[in-house]
């Protein structure tokens, strides 16, 4: 018995009527690369200095935070690992590599501070100055790449900028109650601009083009 | 005023000072209006804290004698050294417990060494709401942990512990066990 | 930030007091009975819920284990940050193995937020215990192969012993959470030890020398994590000796048998010094 069911045509547009990702993305597979090799060599180095500092702050609270941010940012930095050789980058630590020389002194400015009375310090590199940075470059990235041909690099940038967002939000709250004094603030200020300075000098995450031209 | 004794009178493990001992005795004395001549003996060698009071007659002058293993008077941040704080409220606990063996209603309470672990919890408590109300400062939460692990994790139970650590002038068959 | 970290500076707040082993050794009292004539072994001092100091005596363990998880904590986070990634030669780990600390990392970050709440459940203030710092001390070695044997077996293990016990302590005596939570706990343990299982033997294939190196170093480690016999198959300790836990974390029976023989010369050991100690004294 035949039904209307045997005979409907199944065949549909590739593309549903909500789904409208775009083909053309700003970057090549060489950029892309280029890109999450930096992105995994900042959350490395970020990860490191989180565990190390671990040791150093006398906040209870803030000793735990920054455990659990360590694992955070090692689980991005393994993302980004698995990435680089579907990047046709077979040997990935070739690429695991600072943006430029800024990016590099930015980071060991950052993980200067050790002492048990500067968690001000800590925090305000991290939370105030990179995290910032890293919400800003995968956000670009995010919103530039092909939806197509990149969706496994949009995967995993949703995944670490959800993580960066909470992340900010919880290095945010423990520094706003540790700043209380105007001595508190200008540490806080001081420290950022310094930092600040230094990004600026490398551009960003990925260097110059982190974000953008500005056109 | 009570008579005090501590014996040993030097100790030589721990660094504890029988005169301290005595003096913080004297002081607690006096709040419960205790004129009782005390002996206290402490024993240094291990660190353990268990303790016990005994009253050798039911009379006014009654010697009371209290037990402590140095645990029971032990700074456990500093090890080995003597807290204040510590002593006060275990030699306050030991000096109600034998102000409540100086009672009639007290007279059927087997001795401490043979009080069972209910039994004995029980006491503490009803010791601890007191040593509160003395102005001492003793961790509500602990005395009720150490409630539920002897009579369960239980509302009812909380209950019993509250209106035991509210208590006043109880008598042993008051007390749960 | 220095590359490796001395356990002196370990950060802490005016809550906390630290101590350490040689501190702790030097305390002539012993809970067990020392005499050497006792024919019968001294009285079980298993923590279980029938002692009579049971709340206090798990308060105490509860806050050791506390302070212990914030040491693991900071040694992971150490081990992710002192060693470069590198093909694991020299002063470097694997990459992977960097990225292993860190998920331990965030693990031990969860146990001192289990072992707070659970402290403040049994009414132990934070700092109430004296710190022995000698797990973060003795585990936390320059070298990244002994600082897997010296964490991930001897300390883990002794984290695998501890929550057992204290699982054990929560069941009979009905404690809704401690149970509970000593079980996620020994969980996450059980996969601390293989990893450092697997990293050690990895890490050292092609270095029998290295790896007998690390074996020997961890069983120092774990005659120090005895604390004098207070772990052990014996009655006498405390903390018990979990069998079927270690051997699920891939302890060899064999090695079992060492760590339970080391403990009982530790016990032994300690029993000797004290009395040596309390004779000298006259007490
Ligand atoms: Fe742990
Ligand atoms: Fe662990």
């Amino acid at each position: 018995m035949s039904t209307d069911a045997d005979t409907a045509s199944t065949a549909r547009a590739p593309f549903a009527p909500w789904d409208r990702r775009d083909l053309p993305g700003a970057f090549d597979v060489a950029e892309t690369a280029r890109r999450v090799g930096n992105y995994k060599w900042t959350e490395m180095k970020l990860f490191e200095a989180l565990g190390g500092w671990v040791a150093t702050v006398p906040e209870l609270d803030v000793k735990m935070r920054l455990g659990t941010h360590c694992y955070h940012h090692a689980w991005h930095a393994e993302l980004w690992h698995k990435r680089l050789p579907e990047l046709r980058e077979m040997k990935p630590e070739r690429l695991t590599v600072p943006a430029n020389d800024a990016m590099a002194r930015f980071i060991t400015a950052m993980t200067e501070p050790e002492g048990p009375e500067l968690t001000i310090e800590k925090l305000v590199g991290v939370y105030r100055v990179l995290i910032p940075r890293f919400v800003a470059a995968y956000t670009y990235h995010m919103n530039n790449t092909s939806e197509i041909t990149d969706a496994p690099t949009i995967r995993t940038l949703k995944f670490a900028l959800q993580d960066e967002f909470d992340d900010w939000r919880d290095g945010e709250l423990m520094l706003q109650s540790l700043i209380t004094t105007p001595d508190q603030v200008r540490r806080a200020s001081e420290h950022q601009s310094a930092l600040e300075a230094i990004m600026v000098e490398a551009g960003g995450i990925t260097g110059p083009g982190s974000i953008g031209g500005a056109e | 005023m009570s008579t005090i004794a501590v014996t040993p009178e030097r100790f030589t493990l721990v660094a504890y000072d029988a005169d301290r001992i005595a003096e913080i005795t004297r002081g607690l004395a006096e709040r419960l209006q205790l004129t009782n001549p005390i002996v206290i003996e402490v024993d240094e060698r291990t660190p353990l804290g268990k303790m016990s009071a005994s009253v050798d007659s039911a009379s006014s002058d009654a010697t009371i004698r209290l037990q402590l293993e140095s645990g029971a008077l032990e700074d456990t941040k500093n090890l080995t050294n003597f807290s204040d704080t510590r002593a006060h409220l275990s030699l306050g606990r030991l000096l109600l417990r034998a102000s409540d063996r100086l009672r009639d209603d007290f007279a059927d309470a087997p001795p401490d060494r043979d009080l069972t672990n209910a039994q004995n919890t029980a006491w503490k408590v009803y010791c601890g709401g007191r040593l509160e109300r003395l102005g001492l400062a003793p961790i509500q939460q602990q005395y009720r942990y150490d409630f539920r692990n002897r009579f369960g994790f239980r509302d009812d139970v909380d209950t019993l512990f509250d209106r035991l650590w509210a208590s006043e002038n109880l008598g042993w068959h008051d007390l749960p066990g | 930030m220095r590359q490796f970290f001395p356990v002196d500076d370990l950060a802490r707040d005016e809550r906390f007091v630290q101590t350490n082993m040689a501190k702790r050794m030097a305390d002539s009292r012993s809970a067990v009975g020392v005499k050497k004539s006792a024919k019968s072994r001294g009285a079980s001092n298993r923590l279980t819920p029938d002692r009579h100091d049971a709340s206090e005596a798990a308060r105490s363990l509860m806050h050791g284990i506390m302070v212990g998880e914030i040491q693991a904590l900071e040694g992971a986070g150490r081990t992710a940050h002192d060693f470069a990634a590198g093909d694991g030669s020299g002063d470097t780990i694997p990459f992977e193995l960097k990225l292993d600390m860190a998920r331990q990392a965030w693990d031990e970050a969860r146990h001192v937020e289990i072992s707070a709440k659970l402290s403040d459940w049994m009414g132990t203030e934070l700092g109430q215990f004296s710190e022995n710092t000698v797990l973060f001390e003795a585990a936390c070695s320059n070298d990244p192969v002994l600082r897997l044997a010296g964490v991930n077996r001897a300390l883990e293990g002794l984290a695998i012993d501890v929550f057992t016990q204290m699982k054990e302590f929560g069941q009979l005596a009905g404690d809704p959470f401690l149970e509970f939570c000593e079980d996620w706990m020994l969980a996450d343990e059980v996969t601390h030890v293989k990893m450092g299982s697997d990293w050690l033997r990895k890490v050292t294939e092609n270095d029998p020398d290295r790896r007998a190196k690390a074996l020997e170093f961890q069983q120092v480690v774990d005659k120090l994590f005895s604390f004098g016999g207070a772990r052990g198959d014996s009655d006498e300790s405390p903390i018990g000796l979990a069998r079927r836990f270690r051997e699920l974390a891939g302890f060899t029976d064999d090695e079992v048998d060492t760590i339970a023989e080391m403990d009982h010369d530790a016990l032994e050991e300690r029993k000797a010094a004290v009395r040596l100690a309390q004779e000298a004294a006259g007490v």
